[in-house]
């Protein structure tokens, strides 16, 4: 790995790790949803860190490149985070149905009397 | 029996206050709830304005929703009977009695209003798309429960007590038409089909777009097999 390509991934990894800390600082994430960010951003570290690992990782699962490697890792990540959110999505908009439809019936209710 | 008719509204101005006036004109005793389900047009304040009995749904849910909204309702209001009727005067309130019979007769627990079951009785003409589209659903509503129903997307249908507890916790909001009768089927109600004739929409525009159609046949059906893998919850 050249020094520039080092640098730069650090940076990306500590501006991930800031993002979401700031984020965390400012409420607009919860702590629950903010555990698999933290997950990426310490992957992102230790194998920028840790010099040999991706090569040695590359060897042991058999991709021909690193780089190989880290896209289909990351994809395979990423889609299971989507999944992961579709499902949130799905339950928060259950949640939101239930909400309108009882303060709907409630407002209903109140009117009469 | 306590009877509620649910009618879900979705700017229907046009429309909303003419069949209110026709089912209160056929008979008083039937108690009617408008569902609102967040009209931009002047349907809430038309259904205040007029004493119709009117919940303002405080933000838009989809048909589905909003049927649902009226079986909650219903279920608050311990009523043995709950009717979806069409807010845009597609169905005749002199079926309403109809469909209606099988429940008191104890003979099912939901009853489907239906153009094809009978058509002698029915000048109900729709497109060659949509009749190609509604055969498709049901082919694989006898796929997945072994029973055939002939009107899938009926919106005119009763449903008895125990569907309207099953319903207002658990209902299909997002194609309800076909997969809450799949769900009925599959949980061994018994849903029985009444031919009815359906009017042509009288003012506006039907919520089922030409260019959706697709689009929606793919989630029905997927729906429809999803309830069939899911298993029986009884």
């Amino acid at each position: 790995m050249t020094v520039n390509l080092f640098v730069c991934s650090l940076i990306f990894s500590c501006f991930v790790l800031l993002f979401i800390l700031f984020l965390l600082k400012k409420q607009k994430i919860t702590i629950k949803y903010s555990l698999v960010w933290f997950c990426v951003f310490f992957f992102l570290t230790i194998c920028l860190l840790i010099p040999g690992l991706l090569d040695f990782l590359t060897k042991q699962l058999g991709f021909q490149t690193p780089s190989n490697m880290v896209f289909s890792l990351l994809i395979a990540s990423l889609i299971i985070i989507t999944i992961a959110l579709t499902v949130i999505v799905s339950t928060q908009d259950k949640k939101i149905r239930l909400l309108i439809q009882e303060i709907s019936i409630l407002k209903k209710e109140a009117n009469k009397k | 029996m306590k009877v509620l008719l649910i009618i879900p509204a979705y700017n229907e101005e046009e429309n909303i206050v003419r069949v209110y006036q026709k089912i209160k004109k056929s008979d008083k005793s039937l108690d009617v709830i408008v569902i609102n389900d967040g009209s931009k047009d002047k349907t809430g304040i038309l259904c205040k304005e007029n004493h119709i009995p009117c919940i303002n749904l405080v933000h838009n849910l989809g048909i589905g929703g909003a049927v649902q909204t009226g079986y909650k309702y219903a279920l608050h209001n311990n009523y043995d009977i709950a009717i979806q009727f069409d807010g845009d005067g597609q169905h005749d309130v002199a079926y309403i009695k109809t469909l209606m019979e099988p429940i008191i007769e104890k003979k099912a627990n939901m009853v489907i209003g239906s153009r094809f079951i009978d058509k002698m009785s029915s000048n109900f003409k729709s497109s060659r798309t949509r009749r190609i589209g509604i055969t498709l659903i049901s082919f694989f509503i006898k796929l997945v429960t072994g029973k055939k129903i002939y009107d899938t997307t009926s919106g005119f249908r009763a449903i008895d007590r125990t569907l309207i507890e099953e319903f207002s916790t658990n209902y299909p909001v997002e194609y309800p038409e076909p997969v809450s009768t799949t769900e009925a089927l599959k949980n061994k109600y018994t849903v029985v089909e009444v031919p009815v004739s359906m009017n042509e929409r009288e003012l506006g525009k039907s919520s089922i777009h030409t260019w959706k159609s697709a689009y929606y046949m793919i989630n029905v059906i997927l729906s429809i097999l999803v309830v069939g893998i899911r298993g029986k919850k009884k």
